[in-house]
């Protein structure tokens, strides 16, 4: 079937098949390889991308379901070559180590600093529920979302680490 | 997802029937796709025709009547719901499953149609549907019947809905409206994790009704109590309503012991 979809702003038409999901499009179809495929069964996060405005799990939408949609990936985020303030601060704060959960915790943390540009740290953890990371413990992803939301005063980094 | 089946997405009601009536069982629903979609990827659903119902016009909507109260489409996603200023101050309970299901990305693609068609022993949204004496309105191409969540739940994974039905309505009754509501669910983590034991707990006008989920083959719904019962009488009679099994996740003790746990506290939180 023949679809057509905006993704980070750039409309794309493409024949898929039926069965393709979303995530199969952004990565074979469209090379963006930044939504990976973990658990694809909803549970990790690691395919999470915005579709319409909402944050889902790309490996559970069809790609035909995002005809005439709007997505954006975490390759939206940076700008000429600049990487966006949230992929800055998990820089910083070393919120990223094997990288894979990290396109999709960024989108996730983009969906909550819009809907929330301060949240506590207890919101943090409700804001990425849906996302697993292996690696950091979250520590260091919490204490990034806090440092660009402006929130993150010295003298508490490392004291999330018992969060 | 390696499974064919070729995607339908009718734009009209009518037209959807005739595709559900015409491929029958080998026709699935397809809503939010969360169940649906990790189904057919696991081989567990293989449907010949996967049938969108999403651009039928309406079914994505909430509905108001004061004589209904909330009537809910196949469309609705969980995420709605909770969007919804009315539906969560008319039912906190409602609301308190909705939030409790799953995680974002999954409430925004969800619904509560399919959470319930889906059947699962763990539902959220069914302890507060049983709770709330919600009834599903369910269409074909020739038919139109209605049937109370207490007699939609046949088994695990298995309801009433025949091949070519659709649940087409869930209506949440106007007299359940402004209850009091609580929702208290054990699992391991929040976000990603299935229910080890739900219980849901609904008070009005004296009366105490109590929707229990993962603790029989089907969500269930103990009623008949007051608030004022002896706390230890109801953790009683709820624990005589369950058959927990043991599982993976943990011991039908566990569950009973819980269940226990969960009824008082949710009493606590509804008198």
């Amino acid at each position: 079937m023949q679809i057509s979809v905006t993704v980070n702003g750039q409309v794309c038409q493409r024949d898929v098949e039926d069965h393709w999901t979303l995530l199969r499009l952004l990565r074979d179809g469209l090379g963006l390889t930044g939504s990976k495929e973990g658990c694809g069964a909803g549970e990790c996060g690691a395919c999470t991308v915005e579709l319409n405005g909402r944050t889902v799990n790309s490996c559970l939408v069809l790609a035909v379901e995002a005809d005439g949609g709007s997505v954006r990936t975490v390759e939206g985020e940076a700008e000429q070559g600049r990487l966006s303030r949230i992929q800055e601060a998990f820089a910083r704060h070393h919120a990223v180590q094997c990288g894979f959960c990290t396109g999709g915790m960024v989108m996730s943390v983009r969906d909550l600093l819009q809907r929330n540009p301060q949240p506590t740290v207890r919101e943090i953890q409700e804001g990425i529920e849906g996302n697993f990371c292996r690696c950091t413990g979250y520590a260091q992803i919490i204490e990034a979302v806090l440092d660009v939301s402006g929130q993150l005063d010295d003298s508490s980094v490392g004291d999330l680490r018992h969060v | 997802m390696t499974a064919m089946f070729r995607y339908r997405a009718p734009r009209r009601r009518d037209e959807l029937l005739e595709l559900l009536a015409e491929y029958g069982e080998r026709a699935r629903v397809l809503a939010g796709g969360t169940d649906l979609l990790g189904d057919v990827r696991s081989g567990l659903a293989r449907p010949a025709a996967v049938v969108d119902v999403k651009l039928v016009p309406g079914f994505g909507e909430l509905a108001w009547s004061a004589a209904e109260g909330l009537v809910i489409r196949p469309g609705v996603t969980i995420d709605d719901v909770l969007r919804d200023e009315r539906a969560r101050s008319s039912y906190p309970l409602l609301a308190a499953c909705a939030q409790d299901l799953a995680s974002h990305q999954i409430r925004n693609r969800a619904t509560v149609v399919g959470n319930v068609v889906n059947a699962s022993p763990c539902a959220d949204m069914a302890p507060a549907l049983l709770c709330l004496g919600a009834r599903a309105v369910i269409s074909s191409q020739d038919s139109r019947r209605e049937v109370p969540f207490t007699e939609f739940f046949t088994g695990a994974k298995r309801t009433v809905l025949r091949a070519g039905e659709l649940l087409e309505e869930i209506v949440v009754p106007a007299q359940s409206a402004g209850a009091r509501g609580s929702y208290r669910k054990l699992k391991r983590i929040k976000g990603h994790d299935l229910g080890i034991v739900g219980v849901a707990a609904m008070a009005k006008d004296g009366e105490l009704r109590l929707g229990i989920s993962s603790c029989a083959p089907t969500p269930l719904l103990v009623d008949g109590l007051t608030t004022r019962d002896p706390v230890d009488e109801v953790v009683a009679v709820a624990r005589a309503a369950i058959s927990p099994i043991s599982d993976v996740r943990c011991t039908k003790e566990y569950r009973t012991h819980m269940v226990g746990v969960y009824v008082r506290r949710a009493m606590e939180e509804v008198a």
